[in-house]
Formats: structure tokens, C-alpha cells, sequence
């Protein structure tokens, strides 16, 4: 692999006509057949816009799911979504459980025809992820645990089902998203054992992904890491995904101090500004990091998923940070960028 | 014909106004016009001082004619009058010679010169007051920007209290704790505030004050000046700041996701607005062009001695240097300060609008806001808004929209926008009642479209509440409420 590898760390910029025509499929004027093949036309292009800013690991842009839960919770059996209609297509459904979750017998979810599709349009190796058992809980009404952790758990051996399909199909990277981790420090331990269980007997290479929200591009809580560790080490990810643009690189102390021996996926483009920023802001920040953790650990990514960026901004954004990290990687390996 | 009877509550409470609508459908009906092409509207325009006569026509692109008739000014006619006056208002309207002396071209509504006479009050409040001898505060409804209410303070700072209690024990509440107002009256309010919230921090003992920070800001420099003053006791814990309203973001950006709360105060109902109407079905932009009418041509140029060429380069020159400049530019004119604000009160009172609808290619080519980072807001958020009333004509709040989106991001995740205007609370609002524009004294005024306001905000993740004005029951005042949802 080459170093400092590129990557995105999932959603790609939702255009406000995609954004329209979503909501129009609530509204009932187009219908789920159509509303399929748009999605399939806009992760093709958000493929080939990834390509074309030359990321070297990209993904399918996450452009079939209305939010980060909704796709998920509509999906998983046992979840009861009583109101399908939505005023836009962004809001979260009002999910409830009733009774425990069934046990997964095989794959519900479908996520691996997500990744087969994405698998059929690009040749570049893909990052396939998916929202973590623990955030998803957070978006449930539970009515039938005894305690909130036992469906963080049933969400999580469900979501090892996927896992397991996904890398059958040939998915060899995955990462698990925990966009609401930040706003329940005190629960970083339950979280890390369900990622535990959802990442378990599955051969494939795991990151896992910490931020403070995206939503409608507003953090949705403020802090710092210090609350991941060290209970994130008992993860058994090969890399934690991290923000850093944003919150500034304070907490890269933290790699150092509890001794992260895996690798970092490391935030250079705040994804909350469509101020592009230039690619020697980029090139500061890797070195800054680079302060930190080895080159052969360190992958360059953007704080977070890009949806709410404008699609011009999102493919600057995107040149940007490969051309400062090729600026690194020229220093790094001697040869020009 | 389609007829629009819109001010429902008035019709029912006045003999007057019902008993004008005969005489109007006889004006209406005896005009040499196509009736099938013909729209009458019926206004009950509650501002004694507006941009309208009692009867205007308006052009609707090239398909037909709009007759505007203001009910409440029919109910002033001598009723032995009114069939003869209206007559000759529908004809003069439907002929569109309203004459007098045009301001600007045609333009949206937000472009308009009024915006500038609105801007001026502002600038040069200090030389108004003087010439009127009033503070602009005594001409708002009530007398006052900002009633008092303790109680009301005490609920909201005990619930910053509860809040940073609670950030305080995960170990995430900043060391400065901002508050910013903006649109701060005479201070009374940052007063309040301010000296409750010492008190209660003091009983809450955990040194709050000590970290706070609270913002003034507002457009008038004079205002500004006012207001700190009434609170310079709080010393460091306050800081006055010039904000352009339309885009606080710009005087405010170091504030981005900091601010817990932020209080606004009439400010939104002032900033300037377009306005979008459908018609049968079509979707329309009302343009609008200010103009003088002959006869308050006759009468200011009488007064200052011009002719009229002169009299509109005089207004012209006014927009440009306000009162003061103005008097030591055109002494034989204007010999001092007084006499030159004397001549703008003149000007400002006879303003009129003309206004024509011009045909709308597609809500998304509209533009109703850009942010400071270029981002479009365009008339796509307002569909929900036209298809859910039929026949409508809103504003669309243009600089309360590029206001509020641009205060939304300096909320903290926890923080909220607390703002009190004449809001609309629903859409169906527009189908039975006049809201605006009108003039307080020298400034314009118009209800804000809060339904907009709220679609807004849900699209960027803030639920939007609206509540009656605590302060002041009974007012037209409303309460909104806007904070992070999910």
C-alpha cells in the first residue's frame, strides 16, 4: 500500500436535487423503483468523482441512506417504525422496540449488495461502513430489555451478520461509525464491547469511527478524546478514524499517551466549512501528526463524511487533501510529488 | 373574476368595511376591463402610515390586472362618496397612470429605496429624534422595545444554570460562557438580565458570572451606544458590537458554536423582505417601485422652493449623506440639521409603492439568501409554504432569513435562539390579514414569514417553537424558540 494512503470516511456530498427527489419519494411522487436507479446514477458519479480526485481507497458515498440510522433501524427485523412518512427525507424515523430482536439467521440488512454494486463501478479498493450498534441504540425506543446495553448488544450481533455477508462478498475493509459515542462518555466501554462483537470472526480489515456528529454539518457535542481512552484499546479494529480539522490537533497527544499501536485514520478537511482549505494547510496538518505516529500508521481522511458539502466543494476538497498528502508522501519517500 | 376578500376578523367587526364591498364590485364590474382577467384583492392595512392608496391596480405579467382596495380607508369616505371615488380609483388604476415621480426602477422588493430610508432612520436616529423630540422607542406599540419580565429571566438563566451544571460534570463546559443579544433597545433588557443573573449565580455559587461574556450587538451605532451605557456596571462582562443584521456572521464569526444563548429583539420585522405570490397556479415575484405622487410633488416642491428635477436629486443626495451632510451641502435649502430631517419626514411620509407581479421561471432560480461562504438558499424552501395555500402571496423575510441562518451556527450544540417579532405563525396567516409593509415612524415595517423561519431551521437540524409574547399579553409580539433537535 502506499504511504499515506487516501481514503474518505463514508458519505459523499448530497446534491440538492437528490436531496429533492428523496423527499419527493415520501411525498409519493416518485416511487422506490425510480428513486433505486437515481441512487445507483449518483454513487456511480460519486465513485467516479472520488477516482477522479485520485482518493486510493473510496466508497459508495452512502447515497442510498437518508441518515446515518433511518437505513439501517428500516431494516433490521424487529425494529417497528410506526410513521414511514417523512417531511424530509433527512429526519430521523421514531424507531421502537417492543420485543428482543431475532436472532440473525443470515444477512437482513442487504448491505452486501451495497458493496457488491460499489465493487462493480470502481476498480480502486473500497471502504464499506456502516453505523455502530451503539448509535443506533441511541435512535430506539427500547421497551423490551432489561437494560439498554442488552440491545446495544442484539444490535451488534446482528450487525456481525452483515459483517460476515460483507466480507463474503468480498468487503476487506469495513469501519463501524459511532457519530453518537462523544455525547455518552461514560458509555465508551459498552460501546467498545459491541464493536467488539460486530467485528468478531470477521477476516477483513476494521476501522472504527469517532467524531462529534455531523449533523446538518453542526457538531452536535463538544470535548475532547480523552474519553475513548484507553477503553478503545480493547477494540479489535485495525485503526480508529478521528476528526481533527475541526477540533484542532490538541488531542493527538492522546495517540502518544495511551501508546495507539494500530493506525490512525486522521482528519484533514473539516467537512462543517466549505471553505476548501488550501493543500499546504493539509501537508501542516500530516506533519503535525506525523509528530505522532509513524508514516506506515497514518491515513488521511476527512473529518467526516461530506454529505453536506456542496458537490464543487466536496471535489475540492477531496483534491486538496490528496495533493497536500502528496506533498508529505514526496518528502516522506524522497521522490517528487 | 377571482375576488379576495382577506381581512375575515375586520369584515365581521366593521359595517364600513361591508358596506364598501358593494360600491367596489360596482367600480370593478363598470370598468372597461376583461373580468375574467381581473383580480380584486381587500386589504385591511392596519399601519396609518403605509405605501399604499386606497385603491391600486397592480399588472399581473401580461395576463391581467390586480385591483388592491384597502378597506379601512374605504370606511373614511363620506359613504355619499364612495361609489364615485372608488370609481375613479379602479379606472385610474386599471389605466396604471398613478403618475407621480418614480424613486427607482422596478425592482424586488429587497432592492427597493424604502430599505434605504429604513437604513438612514438608523443611521441618523440621534437627528431624528431631535427634529420629533421622541425616542423611537415611544413610537412602537406599547412604548417600549422590551418589557420586563423577572420571572421570564429567572426560567431562562436557571435553565443556563441546569445546562452548564450538567456540560460542567462531563468536563466539556468552555472557559467563556457567551450570551449575545442582538437588537438592544435602550438596554433595559441586558440590564435585567444581567443583574438577575448575578443574583441567582450568587445563590447558585458556582461563579458563573465570573465566566460570562455577554454581547451586545445592533445596527444603529447610536442604539448601541444607548443601550451599554444602561449596563456598563457589568463592566469586562459586556462588550458593544456594530453587527450588519443580515449577516451577523460577519462581526460575529469568532462566536461560531459558542454561543449558548441568543437573544434577539425586533430586529427581523425591519430587515428588508420580497415578496411571492401565486396566482392560479403560477408563481409570481411582486416587483416594486417607489415613487412620490403629484400631488406631494406639488407640495415639497412648494415648500423648499425646487423644482421638481431638483427635489428628486435632493431625496437622492439625502439616501446618499443623510440629514446633516445634506444641510451643510444645501444650506439655501436646508439652514440647519432640523430643517433637513423636516424635508426627509416630508419625503418619507409621501413614498408610495407601485407593484406588478412578474412571472416566476422555476422556485429554484430564486434566490432567497447567500451566506457568507456563498451558499444559496433558493425558493425551493418556500414550496411547501405556496402548494399548501393555493392563491397566496408571502413574504419572503429575506434578510430575516439571511439573518437567523446566520446565527444559527453560533449556537453551542446546547445553545438556543430566543427571539421575539411579529411573527406569522402559520401560512394560512397571509389568506386573512395585511402584514406589511408599513411604516414606524422612519423606519419599514413587515411581519416575518415565521413558518419560513422554521422551515429554515429544520432543514439544518433546529426545531422551531412560537409561543405569545410573555412580556407584553396581548401584544402582536411572538415568541420564537429555535435549538438543536435530534
Amino acid at each position: 500500500m502506499v504511504v499515506l494512503p487516501t481514503t474518505v470516511v463514508g458519505s459523499y456530498s448530497v446534491p440538492e436535487w437528490l436531496e429533492r427527489l428523496k423527499t419527493e419519494y415520501y411525498q409519493r411522487r416518485i416511487s422506490a423503483q425510480h428513486l433505486g436507479e437515481i441512487h445507483e446514477v449518483a454513487i456511480k458519479a460519486a465513485v467516479k468523482d472520488q477516482e477522479l480526485a485520485d482518493i486510493d481507497i473510496v466508497s459508495d458515498g452512502e447515497l442510498r441512506r437518508d441518515n446515518d440510522v433511518d437505513y439501517f433501524l428500516a431494516r433490521i427485523p424487529g425494529v417497528h417504525i410506526t410513521q414511514r412518512a417523512k417531511t424530509d427525507y433527512y429526519d430521523y424515523y421514531d424507531a421502537e422496540v417492543s420485543r428482543p430482536l431475532p436472532e440473525a439467521n443470515g444477512p437482513g440488512l442487504a448491505l452486501a449488495d451495497d458493496f457488491r454494486f460499489t465493487r462493480q463501478v470502481t476498480g480502486r479498493p473500497i471502504k464499506f461502513s456502516f453505523t455502530g450498534p451503539f448509535s443506533l441504540s441511541r435512535r430506539i425506543r427500547d421497551n423490551a430489555y432489561p437494560s439498554h446495553a442488552e440491545l446495544v448488544r442484539a444490535l451488534a450481533r446482528r450487525l456481525n451478520a452483515e459483517a460476515r455477508a460483507l466480507a463474503e462478498a468480498g468487503a476487506d475493509f469495513l469501519q463501524i461509525d459511532e457519530p453518537f459515542l462523544a455525547g455518552y462518555p461514560e458509555q465508551v466501554e459498552l460501546a467498545v464491547e459491541a464493536v467488539n462483537l460486530v467485528v468478531d470472526s470477521v477476516d477483513a480489515t476494521w476501522a472504527l469511527h469517532v467524531c462529534y456528529g455531523n449533523r446538518y454539518a453542526r457538531p452536535s457535542w463538544e470535548g475532547h478524546y480523552d474519553f475513548l481512552f484507553p477503553a478503545v484499546k480493547a477494540a479489535r479494529v485495525d485503526q480508529i478514524v478521528l476528526e481533527f480539522a475541526r477540533k484542532g490537533l490538541d488531542d493527538l497527544r492522546l495517540i502518544e499517551q495511551y501508546e495507539w499501536d494500530k493506525w490512525l485514520g486522521f482528519g484533514v478537511i473539516d467537512v462543517k466549512n466549505p471553505e476548501v482549505e488550501p493543500a499546504s494547510l493539509v501537508a501542516t496538518r500530516i506533519r503535525r501528526a506525523l509528530e505522532h505516529v509513524p508514516a506506515d500508521r497514518l491515513m488521511i481522511n476527512p473529518d467526516c463524511g461530506l454529505r453536506h458539502l456542496a458537490p464543487d466543494v466536496a471535489r475540492q476538497k477531496l483534491r486538496a487533501m490528496v495533493s497536500g498528502t502528496a506533498m508529505v508522501r514526496a518528502e516522506l519517500t524522497g521522490e517528487g510529488s | 373574476m377571482d375576488i379576495d376578500l382577506r381581512p375575515e376578523k375586520k369584515l365581521r367587526e366593521s359595517a364600513a368595511a361591508r358596506s364598501a364591498l358593494g360600491p367596489i364590485i360596482e367600480a370593478v364590474c363598470a370598468a372597461p376591463a376583461d373580468l375574467s382577467q381581473l383580480r380584486l384583492v381587500c386589504d385591511w392595512i392596519q399601519y396609518r402610515k403605509n405605501f399604499r392608496d386606497v385603491v391600486v391596480g397592480r399588472p399581473v405579467a401580461d395576463t391581467g390586472t390586480e385591483i388592491a382596495v384597502d378597506l379601512r380607508r374605504c370606511g373614511d369616505i363620506e359613504a355619499g362618496d364612495l361609489a364615485g371615488v372608488l370609481a375613479s380609483a379602479v379606472k385610474r388604476a386599471l389605466s396604471g397612470g398613478d403618475g407621480g415621480r418614480a424613486l427607482e426602477p422596478w425592482v424586488a422588493g429587497r432592492e427597493s429605496c424604502i430599505w434605504r430610508f429604513n437604513a438612514l432612520y438608523w443611521q441618523a436616529l440621534s437627528a431624528w429624534e431631535n427634529a420629533t423630540g421622541r425616542e423611537y422607542e415611544q413610537s412602537l406599540p406599547g412604548g417600549e422595545s422590551d418589557a420586563r419580565n423577572i420571572e421570564a429571566v429567572h426560567e431562562l438563566i436557571l435553565e443556563l444554570f441546569r445546562l452548564w451544571d450538567d456540560l460542567d460534570a462531563r468536563h466539556a463546559l468552555p472557559e467563556e460562557l457567551y450570551v449575545l443579544e442582538l437588537g438592544v433597545g435602550n438596554g433595559n433588557q441586558a440590564r435585567t438580565w444581567l443583574d438577575e443573573f448575578v443574583r441567582l449565580d450568587q445563590r447558585h455559587g458556582r461563579d458563573y458570572y465570573r465566566r460570562l461574556r455577554y454581547l451586545m450587538g445592533d445596527y444603529s451605532s447610536h442604539v448601541l451606544d444607548r443601550a451599554h451605557k444602561t449596563v456598563v456596571h457589568h463592566g469586562d462582562h459586556v462588550s458593544a458590537l456594530v453587527v450588519e443584521a443580515t449577516r451577523p456572521g460577519m462581526t460575529l464569526g469568532f462566536l461560531t458554536g459558542k454561543a449558548f444563548l441568543v437573544y434577539i429583539s425586533n430586529v427581523y420585522d425591519n430587515l428588508p423582505t420580497d415578496e411571492i405570490a401565486c396566482i392560479r397556479g403560477r408563481m409570481y415575484q411582486v416587483q416594486t417601485q417607489a415613487f412620490v405622487p403629484d400631488g406631494d410633488i406639488e407640495t415639497l416642491t412648494a415648500t423648499y422652493g425646487v423644482d421638481p428635477d431638483t427635489l428628486m436629486s435632493l431625496i437622492g443626495r439625502l439616501l446618499r449623506i443623510g440629514p446633516e451632510l445634506l444641510s451643510e451641502s444645501a444650506p439655501s435649502h436646508f439652514p440647519d440639521t432640523g430643517r433637513a430631517v423636516a424635508f426627509w419626514r416630508g419625503v418619507w411620509d409621501a413614498v408610495r409603492l407601485r407593484e406588478r407581479y412578474v412571472p416566476l421561471e422555476g422556485l429554484d432560480s430564486y434566490q432567497v439568501s447567500q451566506s457568507l461562504t456563498g451558499e444559496t438558499l433558493t425558493g425551493e424552501i418556500l414550496r411547501p409554504l405556496l402548494e399548501a395555500e393555493g392563491d397566496v402571496r408571502v413574504h419572503v423575510s429575506n434578510g430575516a432569513i439571511s439573518s437567523f441562518t446566520g446565527t444559527l451556527p453560533l449556537l453551542h450544540p446546547f445553545g438556543r435562539v430566543q427571539c421575539h417579532d411579529l411573527f406569522l405563525t402559520s401560512p394560512r396567516q397571509y389568506r386573512s390579514g395585511f402584514y406589511g409593509p408599513g411604516k414606524y415612524d422612519g423606519s419599514v415595517v413587515n411581519w416575518v414569514n415565521g413558518p419560513l423561519l422554521q422551515l429554515v431551521a429544520n432543514r439544518r437540524g433546529f426545531a422551531v417553537s412560537f409561543t405569545p409574547f410573555r412580556q407584553r399579553p396581548g401584544s402582536n409580539v411572538t415568541t420564537l424558540i429555535a435549538q438543536a433537535r435530534d
